[in-house]
């Protein structure tokens, strides 16, 4: 029998003074290409991490690589999320940064970040071009990390792997924030690695996955447990239905009919054009599907409604019935917006606990708050209860699993029942059963006169309640609909 | 133009040198309604300047630039930063006529020419704004009688505010109204209106006076804050090669090193710096910082001296008119110091690592901090003051210093800290000349603690932590940073 490529024996891993993998004992063979999947928390990004050496462990873990290849003989690990620093090497961003315009620039641009990376690996930079292209993403060479979209993000990070193509490739939620062409492209790019040689180890929960992956396995009780296919993996419990809090039940006030209105609405710098005469108007009540593919102007369009933007002071912008620029602050507009999007996540105050969290809903701030009334923090008792995030509400919210950091989020955005609720990717990250649970909660707050901007990209899993839908490409509106499909 | 503050009698001079209010928050209840509806035009577009902008226009009000013909018409930065956050850009002559409040936010050394050319374009009763009073105080400009002149000087760079802003917070903020100019009383309210717009009122505002703003942040700058941490880096990065320590290791050491200690400072003050380090390493760091004290205390004096007398800003200005000739021969000499041409090494050093093997920056930081506090106080600036500009401020300083070294902090730095820094820093090697000479490894850039069984003297711990924690600039500290609540750490390395 062959050697295997990555072989661990008894692998130890704590956290916290929790076990998190226990005498894990894993073999992956050449032409093996594995999916591992299962609950979040379980250790999957742990074991990653540790088969590149970084996390700290006890245990073996050998890696054979294959002389000869032209492939390098490394292990290369892509984290779900890419830690970019600014130019002065520190990481002290704001989620709203990249709206703001400054002639110093804070980051590398996509560009420079590539030929950076292209140097310290010995590549050359022809060999990028088509990976590029092939996720749509060479129109953002010059733009600077710090502006792009968290999709775009997870781009730079794939096509830095795709580009070194490493002898052995892990990939930590690859698919987080991608549109579907760019997946499609992904997939078919990977399945060209495998055939090169590269073995292939996706972590993830997704169903479209690589032709080439054709071993499966879960984490459980600290051990790879091998399993037939994504369908048979552990999913996270199903929500023990819990009655909804008394005062979310309560139509949220709002003063005028329509909640929000774009007039012609044009953005652009220099000569890149982001937003281009879109016109939209948001009623009360109404329960709005906001799609498009990565970079055709999403997130910019929703900072727009939420303050976040400085071009809303020289477009025609109405709000809860004020114009934008007529003397309102951002706070005014905050207080009626519960919002929540992964940039907002990704930036979100590392030293928060998730009571903390949930209680600057009530001031917009992130992670930082006055004095917190009696009647608020019953509200954020029984939101904690209602997500089941009692026995976590002391902890650091960036040390939890990604669904429960998730749920607190929501609880943040809902806590104040806002009359408008932007739900920009609120699942990434998620896995089926939390998406499911997510989204019921949707459902379940749309039903009491909230107006909603949801923003997903995959139709299989969205709420129900979606009754319109505004799609956008390359900055224009190129649907705007009632729509239905979600019954058809 | 006289020095303004040397044509008032003693006992204003004291008055003005004394004013330092915590402001409570219920101040602030009015929040910006006071400039509500009011044609605010900043000059300079530089970090501050949009920055601030971009805050004030945010909590609703009403903001354009007025930027030099040159600049809009050869579309500089400061021209390209206001219009592509879409503000209104005009000349001078075109916005200032009709603007109730005019901010200003150039450098230093710029200001007597362009309150010049604002000055008789601005209308009967408007108010004007500074964020250092170095042109009123020192340089003794006058503004027309009915001009309201007051002062919001945020304690963090420019890119802090608007961060701290957005993430619905802000950053401690001084402000002052100039008694001179308050013809219709309006100052304070003008003051704490754009200071709410800043975002300023929720992390601690201290009401000041020109004066004291001017005496105090001269002499932060100059002594603790840019002086000493220059000398202190260079006398460190030299006795480690000296010793024969790994160049690179050493760079990276002294670059990292002042950043990561003074990280502690700002949370926990002098005394959360030095418990830091072990038992032993703490007494043998009050001890050398005590022995700093004695041989800096009258460098640290004369400075003061020299600010408050005028000597300082005389001969300063007299290099501007000198085409800066001092200025740049010092600059040029702080490029060429050999902790300046060492890149860091590619060595990995544990945030600990940094306490334990450079206890002599501990010590620096300690009697600078401190030493500069005492002389401000003794000179009549109250404790609050003083505390803003020295130990608030060092960790400032230490991150631009973890950018690119000195360098990096001298560009960042104003002009006038820069000068005051060079002339610190060149004062005080030969003073410590002695003092070096008994420097050894284990105080920099070795593990302190190697080779002790970490034991000390109980009655000895108690007294040097009783002397750390009671010092004032604790006592004063504490209260201050209770209102600084969501004091982020600065995420390097």
């Amino acid at each position: 029998m062959t050697n295997p490529v990555v072989h661990i024996t008894n692998l130890n891993l704590h956290y916290a003074g929790q076990p998190v993998l226990r005498d894990l004992d894993w073999r992956i063979y050449p032409g093996e290409n594995w999916v591992i999947g299962g609950k979040s928390g379980s250790g999957k990004s742990s074991l990653a991490k540790a088969i590149v050496k970084q996390e700290k462990v006890s245990g073996d873990i050998h890696l054979r690589f294959t002389a000869g290849l032209t492939l390098p003989p490394v292990a290369y690990y892509v984290a779900n999320w890419y830690q970019f620093t600014n130019l002065e090497g520190d990481r002290n961003f704001y989620y709203q940064q990249r709206y703001n315009k400054h002639q110093q620039h804070d980051t590398l641009t996509v560009y420079a970040d590539l030929i950076h990376f292209g140097q310290k690996h010995q590549l050359d930079f022809h060999d990028a071009e088509p990976i590029l292209e092939a996720l749509g993403f060479d129109n953002c060479r010059e733009t600077q990390l710090i502006e792009l979209s968290s999709g775009e993000h997870k781009k730079v990070q794939l096509v830095q792997a795709l580009w070194l193509k490493p002898q052995i490739l892990i990939l930590d939620e690859p698919y987080t924030g991608l549109d579907r062409q760019s997946r499609r492209q992904l997939n078919v790019i990977l399945d060209r690695l495998a055939a090169e040689g590269v073995s292939l180890i996706l972590i993830t929960n997704d169903n479209d996955i690589p032709a080439s992956i054709n071993r499966f396995a879960e984490i459980a009780d600290g051990k790879i447990n091998v399993v037939a296919d994504i369908a048979a993996m552990a999913q996270d419990q199903e929500r023990r239905p819990k009655p909804f809090p008394y005062f979310l039940q309560k139509a949220p006030t709002a003063d005028s009919d329509t909640i929000a209105e774009l007039r012609d609405v044009s953005v652009r710098y220099g000569e890149k054009t982001v937003l281009k005469n879109v016109s939209w108007r948001v009623r009360k009540g109404e329960k709005w599907l906001l799609q498009g593919p990565n970079g055709s102007g999403k997130s910019t369009l929703l900072s727009l409604l939420n303050g976040d933007h400085p071009q809303a002071y020289a477009n025609e912008i109405w709000l809860f019935g004020r114009k934008r620029g007529s003397g309102e602050s951002i706070w005014d507009i905050k207080e009626k917006i519960g919002i929540i999007s992964p940039e907002l996540h990704w930036y979100f105050d590392k030293h928060a606990t998730v009571w903390h969290a949930i209680a600057s809903g009530f001031y917009d701030s992130i992670g930082w708050f006055l004095n917190v009334k009696y009647e608020e923090k019953k509200k954020i008792e029984q939101l904690l209860d209602f997500f089941d995030l009692l026995e976590d509400k002391d902890k650091l919210l960036h040390t939890l699993p990604l669904g429960k950091q998730r749920l607190a989020l929501l609880a943040r955005t809902i806590v104040k029942n806002p009359p408008l609720l932007i739900l920009d990717e609120p699942c990434q990250g998620l896995d089926r059963s939390q998406t499911t649970h997510f989204n019921a909660v949707v459902d379940e707050l749309s039903a009491y006169g909230k107006t909603l901007i949801y923003v997903g990209h995959y139709e299989s899993q969205l709420p129900s309640c979606l009754d319109r839908r505004l799609v956008l490409e390359k900055g224009e509106v190129i649907l705007n609909e009632r729509h239905t499909f979600l019954t058809t | 133009m006289a020095n303004y503050f040397n044509t008032l009698p003693l006992r204003e001079q004291l008055n003005q040198l004394g004013q330092a209010e915590f402001m409570d928050s219920s101040e602030f209840a009015d929040g910006v309604d006071a400039l509500k509806g009011k044609k605010i035009v900043i000059i300079g577009a530089g970090a501050q300047g949009l920055n601030q902008g971009l805050n004030l226009r945010d909590s609703g009000l009403d903001i354009s630039y007025a930027l030099r013909k040159e600049a809009i018409e050869q579309k500089r930065d400061s021209w390209k930063n206001a219009t592509e956050n879409n503000f209104t850009v005009g000349t001078y002559e075109e916005l200032i006529p009709s603007a109730d409040l005019v901010i200003n936010l150039t450098p230093d050394k710029q200001h007597t020419a362009v309150v010049n050319a604002v000055m008789p374009l601005m209308k009967q009763g408007a108010a004007l704004s500074y964020s250092h009073g170095f042109n009123i105080v020192e340089e003794g400009m006058q503004i027309r009688k009915d001009i309201t002149v007051i002062m919001v000087a945020p304690k963090c760079p420019g890119s802090e505010v608007r961060a701290e802003y957005l993430r619905g917070f802000g950053v401690p903020t001084l402000i002052a109204v100039h008694p001179e100019n308050d013809p219709e009383g309006k100052g304070w309210a003008y003051a704490k209106a754009y200071c709410v717009g800043t975002g300023g009122h929720r992390a601690g505002v201290l009401k000041s006076s020109f004066v004291a703003e001017v005496k105090s942040d001269l002499m932060g700058e100059q002594t603790i804050l840019c002086g000493l941490l220059q000398t202190g880096s260079i006398l460190s990065f030299d006795k480690m090669i000296e010793k024969g320590i790994d160049p690179g290791y050493a760079s990276k050491l002294v670059q990292y090193g002042v950043e990561v200690i003074t990280e502690a400072l700002k949370h926990g003050g002098v005394s959360g710096m030095m418990d830091r380090l072990s038992n032993p390493a703490k007494i043998k760091a009050f001890e050398v910082s005590e022995e700093l004290k004695d041989i800096m205390r009258p460098l640290f004096q004369k400075h003061q001296d020299d600010i408050m007398s005028g000597e300082f800003s005389k001969t300063m200005m007299e290099d501007w008119a000198n085409g800066d000739a001092k200025l740049l021969k010092w600059r040029a000499e702080t490029g060429e110091t050999a902790f300046e041409k060492t890149p860091a090494g590619d060595v990995k050093i544990s945030e600990q690592e940094y306490f334990d093997n450079y206890l002599l920056m501990v010590a620096f930081i300690r009697a600078g901090v401190e030493l500069a506090f005492e002389t401000m106080v003794e000179a009549g600036i109250k404790p609050e003051s003083a505390y803003y500009e020295s130990l608030h401020e060092t960790p400032l300083i230490a991150n631009t210093i973890a950018r690119k070294k000195l360098f990096e902090m001298n560009r960042v730095i104003s002009d006038t800290a820069e000068y005051g820094c060079y002339l610190f820093d060149q004062a005080c090697k030969p003073l410590l000349a002695d003092f070096m000479k008994k420097v050894d490894t284990d105080l920099v850039g070795k593990n302190f603690n190697e080779g002790k069984d970490g034991a000390v003297d109980n009655i000895q711990l108690v007294q040097v932590n009783e002397i750390l924690r009671n010092h004032p600039v604790e006592v004063v500290g504490v209260k201050l940073r209770k209102a600084m609540t969501a004091m982020k750490a600065i995420k390097t390395v």
